[in-house]
C-alpha cells in the first residue's frame, strides 16, 4: 500500500512534459546552464571588473567625440534597445552585421572573423578603422588628455593621468571600453527557467510552451544544432561554414576567418603582444597556436544563440531577415556550397513547417526582455 | 582598412605575377615566384555571377598560374574560360550537370550520353573531378565512364578512397589517375598506394597536414611527409579546389601559400610538385594531336 501511495505521489507531482527527454538528451540541456555562468575577470585587462574602469568605459561608448568626426559614437551602432546591435543588415567595408555586446565577455575570439583575441583589442578596433570610426590613437589620446571629465576617468580608472604616450592612453581607453561592455549580460530566458525545473524535476514553467519543447527536442536530437550551439552560451565560439553565400559585391568577398587569423597574426594588440597585462600570457595557448587553414576561408564565428528575438537580422552579413529565415537556411541547405570533405556534419535537415516553428518557438525561449538602460550619472563632476 | 588591405593583398600579387615570365625565361625560378600548376579549379553554374569569366581568368593570371586544371558542373563553365585563355585553362570533363550530381552520377545512365556529346565537341586533358568511394566504383555507369578515359586517352580525376581508385585500375590496368586530395589519407598509405601504381599521380587540394606556414610567410613541411614527396617528386601536384564561387578569390592567397610550404623542400623537388609535374603530364596533351 505505501508503495502504491508512492507511485502515485510521484506521478501527481510529475512535470507536464509534452514530449520525453531521454537520459542523453537531458544531460545535454543540463549543459546549457547555468545562466550566467561564473565571472572571471580577463587576465590581459587589468581593469577588467573595476567599478571606476566599468563607469569610465560607460562613459566613452556613448561619448560621439570619440569618432573621427567628432560625431560618432560606439552607441551609434551598438544601440542599447536593440540588445546593443543595430538592427541593420551589414556596415563597414565588408559590409557585416553589426554584432550584439551582449554577454560578449564570454567570447573566445572577437568578431565575425575572430581578428581579435580580446575584448579590449576588439575595442579598440573600430576606433581606428577608416570605414567605421575613422579615428586615431592621436586623436583619442588627445581627447582624454584635453577634456576635464574625461581626464578624471581616466585617472579614477588608472590612477594617472593620461600618459604621453598615445598608444598607451588609446589601449587603456579601449580597455575601460571593455570593462563596461563586460557587465552587458542577458537576463535568464524562459529556457532556463525550464532548465531548471527539469534538473529538480517540477513541472515545466508556462513560459515554456509545448511547442519550444518540441523545438528543443529537435534541436538536441534531430537537428544536430547541439553539435555546434552547445554549453550556457549555446556556441562553440569556433568558425565554420554554413553555406551562407559572402560574396560582398562584385570584385570584392569576405574571407571571414582566413582574414581574421591573418590580421590576428598582423596584429600587436593580442593575447600574447606587449600590451596585454598577463605577464604569464595564460590565455594565450590558441593564439599561440592558431593555424590558417584553406577551410578558414568563408567561414565566420558561431554566434551565440541567447539573444536572438532582439538582433535580427542574421548571419555574418545578416543576410536572413528572420528567425525562420534561418532556420529554413538549414532545412534546405545548399550542400553545393559545401566541401565534400569539409563540414560533413551539414546536411538538409528537410523540416516541415511544424518542425520548423518548433524550432523558431525554442530559439525564441533563448531570450529574455531587455532592460531598460537608465542614463548614468556623470563618470567625474568636474569644475569648470 | 579591410578593402585596403584586400586591395593591396591583389596589387602585391598582381606585380609578381607580372614579374613571373622574365624570371621563368632567366633560369631557375627563384621559390617565392615559382609559377604555379594548380590541378584542381572548378568553374561551376552558380559561379559565373559572382566571379565572371573574364574576371576568373584575371585571377588565374594574377596568381602566376602557369596552367589551370579546369572542371565544372556542368561543363559549360569550363569551355567558357578555355574560350577565354586557351593558353592557361586545361579542360577537365566533369560527369556533373550540376554540382548535386556529387552523390548520384554514379548510378544515372544519361551521365555516360552527356560524356560522350562533349567528348566528341570538345577536347579535355581528363575526366573529373568525380566522387566515388568503395564499391561504387565497379558500377556500370563509372565503368563505361573508365574506358570514354581509356577510348579518348584522358586521365581521371578520382575523388575517393583507395579502394575506389584501386578498382578502377583492375578495370584498366592503363588507366591514368590523378587521385584528387591524395585521398584524404595518412602520407605513409598515400606513400603505399604511389610506390604500388605507377600511373597513379595525386593532388594536394585542400590538405593543410603536409605543411604549415607561419606568420612570416615561412613554410615547413611535415616531416612525415618530407619522406613521401623526396620518395615520389614526380607524383604530387598542388590544387586550390574552388568548391564554392567564392574561392575563386582565394586562387592567389594558394598559390602564395604553395610556394611558401614548397621553398622548404630541395629547389628541384618544390619546382616538379609546383608546377613541372603538371606541365609535363598535362600541358601537351592537346597539342599532340
Amino acid at each position: 500500500m505505501k508503495r502504491l501511495l508512492l507511485l502515485l505521489l510521484c506521478l501527481l507531482v510529475q512535470p507536464a512534459w509534452a514530449i520525453d527527454f531521454s537520459a542523453d538528451e537531458r544531460a545535454l540541456i543540463e549543459s546549457f546552464g547555468p545562466w550566467p555562468p561564473p565571472m572571471q575577470p580577463d587576465p590581459s585587462n587589468r581593469v577588467s571588473g573595476r567599478a571606476e574602469a566599468i563607469a569610465f568605459g560607460r562613459a566613452l561608448f556613448f561619448e560621439q567625440r570619440l569618432g573621427g568626426d567628432g560625431k560618432q559614437s560606439c552607441a551609434d551602432c551598438h544601440l542599447p534597445a536593440k540588445a546593443w546591435s543595430d538592427g541593420k543588415p551589414g556596415t563597414g567595408g565588408l559590409l557585416r552585421n553589426t554584432p550584439s555586446l551582449l554577454d560578449i565577455r564570454w567570447n573566445r575570439w572577437f568578431g565575425w572573423d575572430g581578428a581579435q583575441d580580446t575584448l579590449w583589442a576588439q575595442s579598440l578596433r573600430p576606433l581606428l578603422d577608416p570605414v567605421e570610426m575613422n579615428s586615431s590613437l592621436a586623436a583619442i589620446a588627445g581627447l582624454l588628455r584635453k577634456d576635464a571629465t574625461l581626464a578624471c576617468g581616466y585617472r579614477q580608472a588608472f590612477g594617472t593621468a593620461p600618459e604621453a604616450d598615445d598608444e598607451r592612453v588609446a589601449v587603456n581607453a579601449a580597455k575601460a571600453l571593455a570593462a563596461f561592455q563586460e557587465t552587458l549580460i542577458s537576463a535568464p530566458t524562459p529556457f532556463d527557467g525550464f532548465r531548471t525545473a527539469m534538473a529538480a524535476n517540477q513541472p515545466v514553467p508556462a513560459e515554456f510552451s509545448a511547442e519550444a519543447q518540441r523545438g528543443l527536442k529537435l534541436f538536441v536530437g534531430e537537428g544536430q544544432c547541439a553539435v555546434c550551439h552547445f554549453g550556457p552560451g549555446f556556441t562553440n565560439r569556433e568558425f565554420h561554414d554554413i553555406g551562407i553565400p559572402y560574396a560582398v559585391r562584385p570584385g570584392l568577398v569576405d574571407p571571414g576567418r582566413h582574414l581574421g587569423i591573418r590580421r590576428l597574426r598582423d596584429s600587436h594588440y593580442t593575447l600574447l603582444g606587449p600590451f596585454s597585462d598577463d605577464p604569464a600570457r595564460s590565455t594565450g595557448t590558441e593564439t599561440r597556436h592558431v593555424d590558417l587553414l584553406h577551410r578558414n576561408w568563408g567561414e565566420f564565428r558561431v554566434p551565440s544563440l541567447r539573444n536572438l528575438a532582439h538582433t535580427a537580422p542574421y548571419m555574418h552579413n545578416g543576410s536572413l531577415a528572420t528567425l525562420r529565415d534561418a532556420v529554413r537556411h538549414y532545412s534546405e541547405l545548399n550542400e553545393e556550397r559545401l566541401h565534400a570533405d569539409g563540414e560533413k556534419l551539414l546536411r538538409p535537415l528537410n523540416l516541415s513547417d511544424t518542425q520548423i516553428d518548433a524550432l523558431v518557438a525554442f530559439l525564441l525561449s533563448l531570450s529574455a526582455a531587455l532592460p531598460d538602460f537608465p542614463e548614468a550619472e556623470p563618470v567625474c563632476r568636474v569644475k569648470p | 582598412m579591410r578593402l585596403g588591405f584586400i586591395g593591396l593583398a591583389l596589387t602585391g600579387l598582381t606585380l609578381t605575377g607580372l614579374g613571373l615570365t622574365s624570371l621563368v625565361l632567366a633560369g631557375p625560378a627563384r621559390a617565392a615566384d615559382m609559377p604555379i600548376f594548380d590541378a584542381h579549379l572548378h568553374y561551376s553554374h552558380d559561379a559565373w555571377n559572382v566571379v565572371p569569366p573574364a574576371e576568373a581568368v584575371k585571377i588565374l593570371r594574377q596568381a602566376g598560374l602557369r596552367k589551370a586544371m579546369v572542371s565544372s558542373s556542368d561543363d559549360e563553365g569550363t569551355q567558357k574560360l578555355h574560350a577565354l585563355a586557351p593558353d592557361l585553362v586545361l579542360p577537365v570533363l566533369r560527369p556533373y550537370r550540376k554540382r548535386s550530381d556529387i552523390s548520384t552520377w554514379m548510378r544515372d545512365d544519361s551521365v555516360i550520353d552527356y560524356l560522350q556529346q562533349r567528348l566528341a565537341r570538345y577536347r579535355y586533358v581528363g575526366i573529373g573531378e568525380f566522387h566515388i568511394y568503395g564499391a561504387d566504383a565497379d558500377l556500370p555507369v563509372v565503368r563505361r565512364m573508365v574506358q570514354l578515359a581509356k577510348q579518348y586517352k584522358l586521365y581521371l580525376h578520382l575523388h575517393g578512397d583507395a579502394e575506389a581508385v584501386q578498382r578502377v585500375l583492375v578495370q584498366d590496368q592503363q588507366a591514368r589517375i590523378l587521385w584528387a586530395h591524395s585521398g584524404f589519407d595518412q602520407p605513409d598509405k598515400v606513400s603505399a598506394m604511389l610506390d604500388k601504381h605507377p600511373a597513379l599521380w595525386a593532388d594536394l587540394a585542400f590538405r593543410n597536414d603536409q605543411a604549415s606556414v607561419d606568420a612570416a610567410g615561412k613554410g615547413k613541411v611535415a616531416p612525415a611527409w618530407r619522406d613521401v614527396f623526396m620518395r615520389h617528386a614526380d607524383r604530387f601536384l598542388v590544387g586550390t579546389d574552388t568548391f564554392a564561387p567564392e574561392r575563386w578569390y582565394y586562387v592567389i592567397e594558394h598559390a602564395k601559400y604553395s610556394r611558401a610550404w614548397l621553398a622548404d623542400l630541395p629547389s628541384d623537388v618544390a619546382d616538379k610538385i609546383g608546377w613541372q609535374n603538371g606541365e609535363r603530364l598535362f600541358a601537351k596533351m592537346l597539342e599532340a594531336d
